[in-house]
C-alpha cells in the first residue's frame, strides 16, 4: 500500500506537468509539504515532448533537468506517478483527497537497465511520440523520464511476455500482482495544474488529417523534429519519408472558432514561427507558408516573428485554409482566398502542418471538485473555488513563461491557506 | 426607385455598414466577420464572383455602397450554405448575400440584365399568379425571355430535358393551359400586396 | 571539521557492472590507491538493504562516502545522505554503458572504472560537507517598490502569507496609472453555459478595481505605506538587505529586508514623437491613456471632444501607434495590452451611443486566450467596425481625416472623425542598466534601487529596457538574488497579468527570505549549502572575481579584497575558475578537488599508446546528454575521463595547464550556448569560460603542443549523438597529431 504522509498543512498539487511541477517545488522550496499527484508515469508533461521552446529555441529538457533535480534533492516533496485525483471533498484548509494509483508493475528497485525491455517483443503505439512510433510492453517512456523508472504496459498482463520481463528482471523490480489503489489524502489547499491537451484535428473535417498521411499536426511535428524521435529528427513526410521542404502551417486549427474551440489558444502562432525554424534550418531550399488570421506575437516575442517574417523562404498568407485536398502524388493541396487582394489559390505543399488549439484536458462536466470553469472548460479564479487554485493551461491557453508564471502565484496562494492553518493551529 | 436610393444616400451618409444593418436582411451580423476569408475559400461558386462574400463585407465597412450594390457577386450565392457552416463566427453570409441582392434591386442599383435576376423575377411572377410554381412556364418565360428566335433555340437544345421530365411526371403538357394553383389565389395575393405595403412603408419611412 | 574523517566507499555491482567489471579490483583500487579505509562491495547498492549498509556506516561514524555504481543524476533519491560528504563514480553511464562488451575491450574499460574509482576518492579526499556560513539571518519583511497595480497586489499577495511588506510609492496616492482607467477588460471569458450563438451575452468591460484594492492595502494591518517617497539605498543581501528609504520631505528611514519586489511598474510611450498621427498638433488626437481621462470625466454621459466639448459621433483607433515598429523613436516590440484596451474604448462610446461611428485600425488584432476572443466577439456585438490597416497620416482640422492603407482592399484611403485615439504602448520604468555598452547613447535615467553593489545600481535589462529573466522555464530569476522584477517593468503586459505576476514575484520573495535564513542556494543550485571563500593572504586584490561574478554577488571591502555576500551567491563557481591564484573554494568544490581528480588518474606511458581525454562537462546539460548517449547505447572512446562541472565558468586554467603538463593529450570542454539566446544557467559562466580559453592557446604555443589539443564547444542536453561525437573527435585528432610529450 502507497503510504503518503500529510496533515491539512500539506499543499497537494494535480498535475505534474511544468506548470504542476513549478507550483510544487517552489512551495515545497519554501518549506512546505508537497504532494504532487501525476497521471502519466512520469513528471514534465507535454512539454518533456517539445523539440524546443519560443523564442529562444532552447531545449525544454534543459529547465526539465533542474527541475528535476530540484525535486530529487527536495525531502517535502512526494510524488505519486500514474496517479489520478478522483474526488476532494471538504474546504480550504481542511481537504480530503481520494487518489487512485495505476499498477505501474515496476517497484522502485528498478534501475533502469533495460533488461525487460529487451525480453519482450510485443510493440504498442509509443504515447510519447503521438503513436508516430512504437514502443515495447516494458519500456521507459523516455531518456528524460523521472522517476527514472520502467513501466509494464497491462495489455502484456497475463501473456508470456510479461513473465519474459519479469524472469528478465535481475533486482526482482517487476512485480505483476500489484493492483490499483485508491488512497486517501488530507490535504490544505490544492493546485490544480491539469494542463492541456491537443485539439483533435481529425474533428476539422476539410483539412483532411484523418484522410492524407501529409498532414499533421503542430504536436507530432515536434516529434518529428526531435533527434530522439520517430524520425531521428529528420523533416519528412510520413507517406513516403521524402524530405519535406516545401511546407505549410494552417493557424487557428481548431481555434477561434465556434465549430471547434471558442477562444484563441495564444501559443500556435509563436510555436509555427518556431517550426518555421526547423524548416528552414533542416533545408538551405526550405520553402515555408503560414496560413494565418491574426499572428499572434504578443510583446517581446513580436522580435521572433520579426525574424521569421525576414527570412525570404517563409511566406505569410492571411487567410483561413478553406480546405485540403491530396494529389495524385499524394501532395496536400490548400485551397482558398487571400483575403490581402483576393488572390484564390490551389498550393500544392509537400507537408501540411496543423497548429491545433490547446483544450483543457480535464473534460468540462468531469472534474472531480467543485470548481467555477468558463465556456471553455477553463478554470476561472474566483472565490467560491475556495483553497483550489488553477495552475498554467488549466486556467486559460498559455505558454510555458506564462504558466510557470501563473504557477509560482498558484503556490503562493496555497501557502497563504496553510499558513493561516498553522497559523490558527499553533 | 432611385428616389429611394437618393434617401438611402442621404440617410446614411457615412456608414454604409448602418444601411446595411438596418436595411438587409440579417445585415446586422456583418460586424461579425473575423476577415479569416474562410466563406470565400470554401465557396464552390468562388472562383465566379467578382468580390467574394467576405470582400464584400470588407467593401460593406470600407463604405463601397456602390460597388456592393451594384455588384453582380451576391446574385452568384446557390444557397449551399458551406459559408454559414464554415464561418468561425457563425455570421449568416448566406442569407447576407440573398438580403443584399434584393436591397440593391430595390434600390434599382443591381446590374441590368443579371441572369440570376432575371430567374428570380420569373420566378416570382410565375409563382404569384396561382400561388404555386407552373414548371412549364417557368421553363418558356426563361427560354423566351431573350426573344423569340433565342427562345426558340433554347427549347430546342433543351427539348430532350423537357421529354424526360414529362416521362418522369415532373412536368405536364397540360399546365400550359391554366396549371394548379392554391385554393385561394386571390386571397394570397391580397396577402402578399398588403405585405409589399408595409414594407414598402417601412422603407419609405426610413427614406425620409 | 572538527571530527576524525572515516573515509568508506562503495562498489555496486548491479546492472552489469559485475558483469563488465573486476569488482575486486575496483575494491582494491579504492583501498589502496583512493586510500579509503573501508570499500564494500553489493550487488545491488540503491536497494533498501544497500541504502541501509551505507546509513549505518554514516551513523556509525563514516564522514566521506564514495559511491561508485551509476551516474550521479541516477538514484539520488536513494543515495541522499545529507550528513556525509559523497562523491560517486559512475561506471553504469560512464563506463560498462558507452563501451562494447566484447573481450578485447575488456581492458581498457576496466582501467577507465579504475580511473573513474581513483578520481571519486581523490575527490572525496578533499572535500568536506558543506554546512551554511551562518552569516544568513531571517528578516521577514518584503520591500515592495511600487505602488501600481502590480506593487499593491505583491504587497497583499505576501501580506496573506503572513510576512509584512512595506510599500514604497514614489508620487502621493497608490494606484498608478491602472488608478486613471474609467473601465478595465474583462478577465473572465464567458461563464460554462453561455450558447455558442453570435448573440450570446458575452463579458463586458469591467469596474475598475483599483480603488478597492488601494483601501484593501489601507486597512491590511501588516502592510506599511510610504508615499512621496523613494530608495535611497540598498545593501546588504537576501535575508539581510539595509535600505535607506527617503521621503520627499526630507526625511529618511532605514529598514531591514529579506526580499524585494521591484514594481516599478511602465512610462506611457511619449506620443509626442508621433506627429504624422498630428498628435499635439490636434487636441482631438489622444492616447488610449488619455481617453480614459475623458472617459471618466464624461461618466455616464458622452465622450466629449476635448477641442470643443462636442460629443464625439466618430471616432477611430490606430492600433499600434509608434510600436511594432523600427522606425526610429517607435517601440519594436508590441505591448500586449492595446488592442483589448480599444476594444473597452470602443465599446465606452458604443455603450453611450449604439450610434457611435468607431472604427479600429489594426493589423494583427492581438486578443489571446478565452477572455480576449470573448471579448474581441463582444466589440464585434457592439457594432465596432475592425478594418485591417495601416494608418499613415491624420490631417488635423474641425473633423479629423485619418488616412491609412486598407490592407483587405489593397487600397489607400481615408476616413473622417471626430476623434482619433492612438493605440501607444508602455515602456519599462526600469533603472539603468549595469551592462550595457559603455558606447551606448543612453537617455541618463535615474536609478529605483540603488543598490551598493559592486555592478550596478539596479537590476540589468534584458532587452527594449525590460528587466525580464531570460530563462522561460523559471521567469522570475533574475542576476540579482532576491530581488524580483514584477508587472510591466519585466515585460508589457496587461493588468490581469499583472496581477498573477505579482503573486509570483510574492511567492519568489518569501523563497528566498526562508532560504536565506537557512543559508541555501537559490535556483538553479536550490538548496545548496556550499559557498565560496577565499584565503585572503594568497589573495592579490585583482578584483576578477568581483567582476566576473554573473549575479553582481561580490562587493569589495576597502582594501579591495572580495565580500561574498554568501546568500546573493548562486554558487556557480564562476568567482574560482576567474581567480588567477587559485584562492577561492567552495567546501565541497574546488580547485583542489578537480586538481586532485585530475593527478589521480592514470595516465600511460606513451609506449602503452593509451592517450587521456579530459572532457569537463556542465553538470546541466553535457553531463545529462552524455548519461543519455550511454542509456541509447552510444560508444565513446576508452581514453576520456569526465569530469563534471558546475558551470564552465568555474574551469580554473590551472587545470588545463596541469593536465596537458601531466601528460594527457587533448581536453574537451562542453558548457552551454552562450550568445544572446545564451542558455547557460548562470547567465555570464560559459561566456567566460569561452573568453579565459581564448588565451589558452598562447599557454599551448609556449608548451609547444597544438591548439587543437584542446577545444571548447557548446553543448546542448539534447546532443545525445553529437556530445560523444565530440570526445571521439578528440580521440581522432589525437591519432592524427600524437601522443602528448609530455608523458612520463
Amino acid at each position: 500500500m502507497t503510504e503518503v504522509v500529510a496533515t491539512n498543512q500539506t499543499i497537494l498539487v494535480v498535475g505534474g506537468g511544468i506548470s504542476g511541477m513549478t507550483a510544487a517545488i517552489e512551495a515545497a522550496e519554501t518549506g512546505k509539504q508537497v504532494v504532487l499527484v501525476e497521471k502519466r508515469p512520469y513528471l514534465g508533461g507535454r512539454v518533456s515532448q517539445l523539440h524546443k521552446y519560443f523564442p529562444k529555441l532552447c531545449h525544454p529538457t534543459c529547465g526539465l533537468e533542474i527541475n528535476q533535480r530540484r525535486t530529487k534533492m527536495n525531502p517535502n516533496l512526494t510524488i505519486l506517478t500514474m496517479a489520478e485525483v478522483t474526488g476532494l471533498s471538504g474546504d480550504a484548509g481542511n481537504y480530503s483527497a481520494t487518489v487512485k494509483i495505476s499498477p505501474r508493475y515496476v517497484n522502485e528497485n528498478c534501475t533502469a537497465c533495460g533488461d525487460c525491455g529487451k525480453a519482450v517483443s510485443s510493440e504498442f503505439p509509443n504515447e510519447f511520440d503521438y503513436g508516430l512510433s512504437k514502443r515495447k510492453g516494458a519500456y521507459l517512456p523516455n531518456t528524460m523520464a523521472h522517476p527514472m523508472r520502467y513501466v509494464v504496459d497491462p495489455a502484456i498482463l497475463g501473456s508470456d511476455e510479461a513473465q519474459k520481463a519479469k524472469d528478465a528482471c535481475k533486482y526482482n523490480a517487476i512485480d505483476l500482482d500489484m493492483k490499483e489503489e485508491e488512497i486517501s489524502i488530507p490535504c490544505g489547499a490544492v493546485v490544480w495544474a491539469t494542463g492541456w491537451k491537443p485539439y483533435d484535428a481529425a474533428r476539422i473535417q476539410p483539412y483532411g488529417y484523418d484522410r492524407f498521411p501529409n498532414v499533421v499536426t503542430n504536436v507530432e511535428f515536434e516529434r518529428m523534429a526531435d533527434p530522439n524521435g520517430p524520425t531521428g529528427g529528420k523533416i519528412v513526410r510520413p507517406s513516403d519519408g521524402k524530405e519535406a521542404k516545401n511546407v505549410a502551417f494552417i493557424q487557428c486549427a481548431g481555434s477561434r472558432d465556434r465549430n471547434h474551440l471558442y477562444h484563441c489558444s495564444r501559443i500556435c502562432c509563436m510555436a509555427t514561427l518556431k517550426q518555421c525554424h526547423y524548416v528552414t534550418d533542416a533545408y538551405s531550399d526550405a520553402n515555408v507558408s503560414v496560413y494565418y488570421i491574426d499572428i499572434r506575437a504578443i510583446d517581446r516575442f513580436e522580435d521572433f516573428y520579426a525574424a521569421v517574417k525576414a527570412k525570404s523562404n517563409v511566406g505569410f498568407i492571411k487567410s483561413k485554409v478553406a480546405s485540403v485536398t491530396q494529389d495524385k502524388d499524394g501532395n496536400p493541396v490548400l485551397h482558398g482566398v487571400n483575403t490581402e487582394g483576393y488572390q484564390r489559390y490551389a498550393n500544392t505543399h509537400d507537408l501540411v502542418v496543423l497548429a491545433v488549439g490547446m483544450e483543457p484536458s480535464v473534460e468540462a462536466g468531469s472534474f472531480p471538485v467543485d470548481i467555477l470553469i468558463n465556456r471553455e472548460g477553463f478554470i476561472e479564479p474566483a472565490p467560491e473555488n475556495g483553497g483550489v487554485f488553477a495552475a498554467g493551461t488549466a486556467s486559460d491557453a498559455l505558454d510555458v513563461n506564462r504558466s510557470v508564471q501563473h504557477a509560482t502565484g498558484a503556490a503562493l496562494r496555497a501557502i497563504q491557506v496553510v499558513n493561516r492553518v498553522a497559523g490558527t493551529e499553533g | 426607385m432611385s428616389d429611394l436610393n437618393q434617401n438611402m444616400i442621404e440617410k446614411y451618409r457615412n456608414s454604409f455598414l448602418k444601411e446595411v444593418e438596418a436595411n438587409v436582411e440579417e445585415g446586422e451580423w456583418v460586424k461579425m466577420c473575423m476577415q479569416c476569408g474562410v466563406c470565400s475559400g470554401s465557396c464552390p461558386l468562388g472562383k465566379h464572383w467578382a468580390h467574394p462574400p467576405q470582400e464584400i463585407f470588407m467593401m460593406i465597412r470600407a463604405g463601397k455602397r456602390e460597388a456592393v450594390l451594384a455588384s453582380d457577386a451576391m446574385w452568384m450565392c446557390t444557397s449551399c450554405y458551406n459559408c454559414i457552416v464554415r464561418c468561425p463566427r457563425e455570421v449568416p453570409i448566406t442569407h447576407i448575400m440573398h438580403g443584399l441582392a434584393h436591397y440593391a434591386k430595390r434600390l434599382g442599383l443591381a446590374p441590368k440584365g443579371q441572369p440570376t435576376m432575371a430567374f428570380s423575377q420569373i420566378f416570382w411572377d410565375n409563382m404569384l399568379k396561382a400561388g404555386r410554381v407552373n414548371e412549364l412556364k417557368l421553363g418558356l418565360s426563361l427560354y423566351f425571355k431573350d426573344g423569340f428566335v433565342q427562345g426558340v433555340k433554347n427549347s430546342l437544345a433543351n427539348a430532350k430535358l423537357g421529354q424526360n421530365m414529362m416521362k418522369a411526371k415532373r412536368m405536364n403538357a397540360a399546365e400550359f393551359f391554366g396549371g394548379h394553383g392554391v385554393k385561394d389565389v386571390s386571397g394570397l395575393q391580397k396577402m402578399i400586396k398588403k405585405a409589399q405595403e408595409l414594407e414598402d412603408a417601412r422603407i419609405a419611412k426610413y427614406g425620409n | 571539521m572538527s571530527a576524525e574523517k572515516k573515509l568508506v566507499g562503495y562498489v555496486c555491482t548491479g546492472c552489469g557492472i559485475g558483469d563488465r567489471l573486476d569488482a575486486k579490483q575496483l575494491l582494491s583500487t579504492a583501498k589502496r590507491e583512493g586510500k579509503l579505509q573501508e570499500c564494500k562491495q553489493h550487488d545491488m547498492l540503491c536497494n533498501a538493504e544497500g541504502v541501509k549498509l551505507i546509513a549505518d556506516d554514516i551513523a556509525a561514524g563514516a564522514t566521506h562516502i564514495m559511491i561508485a555504481a551509476c551516474s550521479r543524476r541516477a538514484k539520488v533519491e536513494a543515495f541522499h545522505f545529507p550528513d556525509a560528504a559523497m562523491t560517486r563514480a559512475n561506471l553504469r553511464e560512464g563506463v560498462i554503458w558507452v563501451r562494447p562488451a566484447s573481450g578485447e575491450n575488456s581492458e581498457t574499460t576496466q582501467e577507465m572504472a579504475d580511473d573513474y574509482i581513483r578520481m571519486a576518492c581523490a575527490e572525496l579526499r578533499t572535500i568536506n560537507k558543506p554546512s551554511s556560513s551562518g552569516e544568513q539571518s531571517l528578516i521577514k519583511n518584503i520591500l515592495v517598490v511600487g505602488g501600481g497595480v502590480t506593487g499593491m497586489t505583491a504587497a497583499l499577495e505576501a501580506a496573506a502569507a503572513g510576512y509584512a511588506v512595506t510599500l514604497v510609492e514614489k508620487s502621493g496616492a497608490l494606484g498608478g496609472h491602472a488608478a486613471l482607467l474609467h473601465k478595465r477588460v474583462p478577465s473572465r471569458a464567458a461563464s460554462a453555459g453561455t450558447s455558442n450563438s453570435r448573440n450570446a451575452a458575452l463579458p463586458q468591460p469591467a469596474e475598475n478595481n483599483v480603488p478597492e484594492l488601494v483601501s484593501r492595502v489601507g486597512t491590511t494591518g501588516n502592510i506599511s505605506v510610504h508615499l512621496n517617497s523613494s530608495v535611497a539605498k540598498t545593501s546588504g543581501a537576501p535575508g539581510r538587505f539595509s535600505v535607506d528609504i527617503a521621503a520627499e520631505s526630507g526625511s529618511t528611514s532605514t529598514g531591514e529586508f529579506g526580499a524585494i519586489i521591484q514594481a516599478s511598474g511602465f512610462k506611457p510611450y511619449d506620443a509626442g514623437q508621433l506627429s504624422e498621427f498630428a498628435y499635439g498638433a490636434s487636441p482631438d488626437v489622444v492616447t488610449n491613456l488619455e481617453l480614459e481621462g475623458l472617459a471618466k470625466a464624461a461618466g455616464d454621459g458622452p465622450i466629449k471632444r476635448p477641442s470643443d466639448g462636442k460629443e464625439v459621433k466618430s471616432v477611430a483607433f490606430i492600433q499600434c501607434a509608434g510600436q511594432r515598429s523600427d522606425t526610429q523613436g517607435h517601440l519594436p516590440y508590441c505591448s500586449g495590452f492595446c488592442c483589448t484596451t480599444s476594444i473597452k474604448q470602443a465599446i465606452y462610446f458604443k455603450d453611450q451611443n449604439p450610434g457611435c461611428d468607431t472604427t479600429i485600425l489594426f493589423d494583427d488584432l492581438r486578443t489571446p486566450g478565452a477572455a480576449g476572443e470573448d471579448f474581441y466577439r463582444a466589440g464585434q456585438q457592439k457594432m465596432v467596425t475592425f478594418s485591417k490597416g495601416k494608418a499613415t497620416e491624420v490631417v488635423p482640422g474641425s473633423s479629423l481625416k485619418v488616412r491609412f492603407q486598407d490592407l483587405i482592399l489593397n487600397e489607400a484611403t481615408e476616413m473622417e472623425c471626430d476623434l482619433v485615439v492612438l493605440a501607444t504602448g508602455m515602456v519599462a520604468n526600469s533603472g539603468p542598466d549595469p551592462y550595457a555598452p559603455a558606447d551606448a547613447a543612453q537617455v541618463p535615467v535615474a536609478s529605483i534601487l540603488n543598490l551598493q553593489y559592486r555592478q550596478g545600481t539596479d537590476l540589468p535589462h534584458l532587452k527594449h529596457g525590460f528587466t525580464d529573466s531570460h530563462f522561460i522555464c523559471f521567469p522570475y530569476e533574475t542576476r540579482r538574488t532576491g530581488i524580483y522584477a514584477a508587472g510591466p517593468l519585466r515585460r508589457p503586459m496587461d493588468m490581469q497579468q499583472a496581477m498573477d505576476d505579482a503573486a509570483g514575484a510574492a511567492m519568489k520573495a518569501i523563497q528566498a527570505v526562508e532560504n536565506a535564513g537557512l543559508g541555501r542556494a537559490a535556483h538553479p543550485r536550490s538548496g545548496d549549502l556550499s559557498f565560496p571563500s577565499f584565503r585572503k593572504e594568497g589573495c592579490t586584490q585583482c578584483k576578477r572575481c568581483t567582476v566576473e561574478c554573473p549575479f553582481g554577488a561580490i562587493n569589495e571591502d576597502e582594501k579591495g579584497y572580495p565580500l561574498y555576500n554568501e546568500s546573493r551567491c548562486r554558487r556557480c563557481g564562476t568567482c574560482m575558475g576567474a581567480c588567477p591564484v587559485r584562492v577561492i573554494s567552495f567546501e565541497n568544490y574546488s580547485v583542489e578537488s578537480v586538481n586532485q581528480q585530475i593527478k589521480n588518474c592514470n595516465v600511460p606511458d606513451e609506449f602503452q599508446e593509451k592517450p587521456r581525454i579530459l572532457v569537463f562537462a556542465c553538470e546541466n546539460d553535457a553531463y545529462p546528454a552524455l548519461d543519455q548517449a550511454a542509456m541509447s547505447g552510444k560508444e565513446i572512446t576508452p581514453w576520456a575521463r569526465v569530469i563534471p562541472v558546475r558551470c564552465l565558468g568555474s574551469i580554473s586554467l590551472s587545470w588545463i595547464t596541469d593536465s596537458l603538463n601531466s601528460g594527457y593529450d587533448g581536453v574537451v570542454l562542453m558548457g552551454c550556448r552562450r550568445d544572446d539566446d545564451y542558455q547557460c544557467h548562470f547567465v555570464k559562466g560559459s561566456a567566460m569560460a569561452a573568453e579565459r580559453m581564448s588565451k589558452v592557446g598562447d599557454t599551448l604555443s609556449s608548451l609547444n603542443l597544438e591548439p587543437e589539443r584542446v577545444v571548447l564547444h557548446e553543448v546542448a542536453i539534447t546532443d545525445v549523438e553529437r556530445a560523444p561525437k565530440l570526445i571521439n573527435d578528440m580521440a581522432d585528432t589525437v591519432a592524427r597529431i600524437g601522443q602528448s610529450p609530455f608523458k612520463f
